[in-house]
């Protein structure tokens, strides 16, 4: 039986695994792992097309792949060279998503069971979008449902827009199958030309067909320049890491300047050329000049981009959140059958989806050069692994299944929390000024946030112990005071560093801006959270409360750190907004009464106890 | 008696006082919403009662605004504690080494009450304009006025008499320090809209309002976080008890307008209302002001001021960076990079005092090694337990 289990285990596994790393690019030719990893400065930092292609796909269709109309799935490297190289056919990829398409009372937009529309769907309805969305309420803190969606769409389309003209001038599809013929007739021009132009300003007789043929070019660049959206060009070597690049109609503008055109516009537009063509040996050819080009010129990125690439690819997260929902499903069947061995196998599984979990967490520290908690989505994936990380220990220690079954939930909540905190784009980007400290943001945030995740398991084991007295009638005085013990440890670890933390911040304020502590609502959240703590603890010293009370203050402990985490950040305090119409919102109330009605569960009368436990205490 | 310090310092009024500060926090977090951050503070945290009241914006707002919760303000509470923790301490004191920490713990967090008082009542907060090679040796701050008369004739030096506003009650009458002059309160506003209206009754007859018919029309104070408000007054300067006129004074009339003067004594004294000022006996110099951004963006990467001192103690002058996270301490001062003019030719400093600076440092120590050592020894427990077990 034993064997069986475990080669089931490991069969499962492998199939989670296997569905991860057999979606990777397809063969279609071109080299599109190359293509993917051009840099691009966006945000402050190099980073390779690749991500540029996903962000911007996650902030239009809400995920990563683009369904095509003949049925075909695309990869977003695949769909970026559609965009930027042959976008009359982008334009027919249905990747606008749309929630409720009824509601924005576009005649004939809407299809029965259709949320994800073309650019070509749209484009009758340009007009009526962009006049939509100039009635709408200019500050989007306090903008409804149905405005959020003008919103987005607007934005949506315009960003498509000036993601498609990154690598190419606005123009029809000749233009694009001329580009380079383009760029080296206007080069040609730009001699004679501009002594055309000092012969005007003299005075003196000059071409004036030439003269407009130039000012034409010079035109389109300027609106090429205001539109393109990507900074793809870099500035001529040696390249100082803190030189702005060019986006390309600014490059093409500075020529008149310099004379000279950078060489990586040119292989842009034979890149776009070839791939019009179908002409994949000059794509690939292109491509290797290019790349050759690109790690001469930044010796030191190059390895980071290409990192970059290969852990967009590789998903750790996406997979341990499936190997998490192993884990706990493994566990839940232990309470009923075979304990120890699928409690063994449930160990390992977590112990393998925590190595996961780290390996990402330690690639987006690579990838960034930065400590692991920036912003509210590396926040969300760090209480994970904090709290995966305790489960694991206590796990190693009891083996009972409960410690391991409240980490695959803590961690596969908060990974779907990330997950969902990353449709707004790039994650990895940079920090404002004043919290541009690596010394702060590896102390301070470190730490409050693992404090956030003691709190998380605490409350998650508050909640195993409230189900299981209430249901298991094994669960037994023993099991109860050990689960109790593990609560109160959890919540003793979980002072510390909260407490730990919110010091830390305040000396960090104090040197910031000269005030220990100002009352601010995140301060006020870390505050909360350790005044929590202290009651819990002071309540068991007092002997106020017993088991069934320190899990329900456990319990609401979830609440008070979920506010410290997230509901401050609803209150944008100064803008006069609640953020009511928030979906944060919403979610934070229902986790807020989903743990109320934990606390009242645990707070039941002790004849409802169907337990050992329950009934031990009666008596 | 001993039943009274019972209940003074057992740990059910610990825990109910825990929890009253969780309110408290709570409602002094979301009413920062209505009031902005520097009001609440006032409200909820330096204060000893405070009621919450339900906001007219939330759902059902307009039917439920009469709900209000009241609840002890951050002073009784906190007064409360650490009266709570010295009976506590006082009858369960005994030296053991497993209480070592939390005798640490608890002396770092009375320290801490202490100390956050300590800053409500004596902590200056206020900027310092400084333009790129030029001097300043004054800060102000928005949220205070004052009333000032500037005795003008000295030819090196001005000497200022000042007033802070809030002893500016109408009908009261105020001796001027240092002159024989005094200054009756006609009206005072915190906050005022002023406008022309020639025809309008107005109570001054001298200055900018005589010459160009302009009223002030009183407005609530807006406590937002960057609201600035026009504290406006009608004042009446006596000598003796002769009136030599009453003036409309306001922050908003500051050096865009024609100077007000008093003439008195042969003397010419500038009248003012303004943004309350602290001036230095030092002088600061900006030798220049940089202001960096992310390569392709305009994300601010850092701010710095390079700045000198210029002290009459030519030993105590002093060159320095000032940029984020990195602040000046200089003279009982702290100087901190808080932000810069628009077209970035100044810079704008946070000048802070703050004698008591160093306690919450000791305090977080003392509650830091506690903390430590009591979690360390019952880790320790933890372990041989189930080493053994």
């Amino acid at each position: 039986m034993k064997k069986i289990i475990y080669s089931l285990a490991a069969l499962l596994v492998l199939l989670i695994l296997g569905r991860y790393l057999r979606s990777a690019t397809p063969d279609t030719g071109y080299d599109l792992n190359s293509f993917a990893e051009l840099p691009v400065q966006v945000g402050g930092r190099i980073k390779p097309l690749d991500s540029v292609a996903r962000n911007t796909l996650l902030v239009l269709a809400a995920r990563q792949k683009v369904e095509t109309i003949d049925g075909q799935t695309l990869s977003p490297i695949e769909w970026f060279l559609d965009l930027t190289l042959r976008p009359e056919r982008a334009d027919t990829h249905p990747i606008f998503k749309i929630a409720f398409p009824d509601d924005l009372g576009l005649d004939g937009l809407a299809q029965p069971g259709k949320r994800h529309y073309s650019f070509t769907d749209l484009r009758p309805h340009f007009e009526t979008i962009n006049q939509q969305f100039r009635e709408i309420d200019p500050e989007p803190k306090t903008r409804d449902a149905y405005q959020r969606q003008i919103a987005e769409l607007n934005n949506g389309l315009s960003l498509y827009h000036r993601v498609m003209h990154s690598l190419h001038p606005i123009g029809g599809a000749q233009r694009l199958d001329q580009l380079a013929d383009e760029y080296r007739s206007y080069l040609s021009l730009l001699q004679p030309a501009m002594a055309e132009l000092r012969k005007q300003q003299a005075g003196e007789e000059y071409d004036t067909e030439l003269v407009k043929t130039f000012l034409g070019f010079g035109e389109d660049y300027l609106r090429l320049s205001q539109t393109a959206h990507l900074r793809v060009i870099p500035p001529p070597a040696p390249i100082d890491p803190m030189d702005d690049w060019l986006n390309l109609g600014d490059e093409l503008l500075n020529v008149i300047q310099t004379g000279q055109l950078s060489p990586y516009a040119m292989s842009y537009a034979s890149l776009t050329m070839a791939y019009r063509a179908g002409d994949a040996t000059t794509f690939n050819q292109t491509l290797a000049d290019l790349r050759q080009r690109v790690a001469a010129d930044f010796p030191d990125d190059i390895g980071r981009v290409h990192f970059e690439r290969l852990f967009n690819g590789f998903k750790p997260f996406a997979i341990a959140i499936d190997l998490y929902i192993l884990v706990f499903l493994f566990v839940c069947i232990s309470w009923l059958r075979w304990p120890t061995t699928l409690g063994n196998a449930a160990f390992w599984i977590l112990c393998l989806a925590f190595v996961l979990h780290t390996f990402g967490l330690a690639a987006r520290m690579y990838i960034q050069d930065r400590p692991p908690v920036t912003n509210l989505y590396s926040s969300a994936v760090f209480v994970g692994w904090g709290a995966v990380l305790l489960g694991a220990f206590l796990e190693k220690f009891h083996r009972n299944g409960i410690g391991a079954a409240m980490a695959a939930l803590v961690g596969f909540s908060t990974l779907i929390i990330a997950h969902h905190l990353a449709m707004t784009g790039d994650t990895l980007e940079m920090m404002r000024a004043v919290l541009d400290s690596n010394f702060w943001l590896a102390t301070h945030v470190v730490i409050i946030t693992l404090g956030y995740s003691a709190m998380f398991f605490a409350g998650a084991l508050a909640i195993a112990f409230t189900f299981l007295g209430l249901l298991r009638r094994k669960f037994d005085k023993d099991a109860a005071r050990s689960l109790c013990g593990m609560v109160y440890g959890i919540t003793c670890f979980a002072a510390l560093f909260s407490l730990v933390g919110t010091i830390l911040g305040g000396i960090w304020a104090d040197q910031s801006w000269g005030r220990f502590w100002g009352w601010d609502p995140k301060e006020n959240g870390a505050l909360m959270i350790v005044i929590m703590c202290a009651i819990t603890l002071h309540a068991r010293w007092g002997g106020i409360v017993r088991e069934r009370g320190i899990m329900a203050l456990a319990i609401l402990g979830n609440i008070v750190t979920a506010w410290s985490w997230f509901g401050t950040n609803l209150l944008g305090v100064g803008l006069h907004s609640y953020g009511f119409t928030d979906s944060g919102f919403l979610w934070m109330c229902a986790f807020a009464l989903s743990q109320l009605l934990c606390i009242a569960l645990a707070l039941l009368p002790l004849r409802y106890w169907r337990s050992e436990f329950g009934r031990e205490r009666r008596v | 008696m001993s039943a009274l310090l019972q209940i003074f310092g057992s740990l059910k009024l610990t825990v109910i006082l825990l929890s009253a500060s969780m309110v408290l926090i709570f409602f002094g977090t979301i009413d920062q919403v209505e009031y902005g951050i520097w009001h609440t503070q006032k409200l909820y945290f330096e204060s000893f009662v405070v009621a919450w009241q339900y906001p007219a914006v939330w759902p059902a707002g307009d039917q439920l605004t009469w709900l209000r919760i009241p609840m002890f303000g951050g002073y009784t509470i906190g007064g409360l504690m650490l009266i709570n923790l010295t009976v506590a301490y006082t009858r369960r004191f005994s030296l053991k080494a497993a209480k070592l920490g939390l005798y640490a713990i608890h002396l770092g967090l009375m320290l801490l009450i202490v100390s956050e008082l300590l800053t409500d009542l004596l902590a200056q907060e206020s900027q310092m304009t400084v333009p790129e090679n030029g001097r300043a040796n004054y800060s102000q701050t928005v949220r205070e006025n004052e009333l000032v008369l500037i005795d003008r004739s000295h030819p090196e030096h001005d000497r200022v008499h000042a007033l802070p506003t809030h002893l500016l009650k109408p009908g009261r009458t105020l001796d001027i320090p240092d002159t024989s002059l005094r200054a009756r309160v006609i009206n005072f506003y915190p906050n005022a809209q002023l406008v022309r209206a020639p025809e309008a009754k107005s109570p001054a007859n001298r200055g900018v309002a005589a010459k160009m018919g302009v009223t002030a029309i009183p407005k609530a104070p807006d406590y937002s976080e960057k609201a600035i408000n026009t504290a406006t007054a009608y004042i009446e300067i006596l000598e003796g008890e002769a009136s030599l006129g009453t003036w409309l004074l306001s922050n908003v009339l500051d050096e865009r307008f024609p100077a007000q003067t008093v003439q008195a004594n042969d003397r010419d004294f500038k009248i003012a209302l303004r943004f309350q000022r602290h001036y230095y006996p030092f002088e600061i110099e900006l030798l220049d002001f940089a202001h960096d951004k992310y390569p392709g963006t305009e994300i601010p990467f850092n701010f710095s001021s390079k700045i000198v001192t210029h002290h009459p103690d030519s030993a105590k002058n002093q060159q320095a960076l000032i940029y984020m996270n990195h602040p000046l301490r200089y003279e009982g001062h702290t100087f901190y990079q808080a932000s810069f003019s628009p077209d970035e030719t100044a810079t704008i400093l946070q000048v802070v005092r703050n004698p008591g600076w160093l306690l919450p440092y000791v305090s977080v120590l003392l509650m830091g090694l506690g903390m430590s050592y009591q979690f360390g020894l019952h880790f320790r427990k933890y372990l041989k337990k189930r080493n053994t077990a």
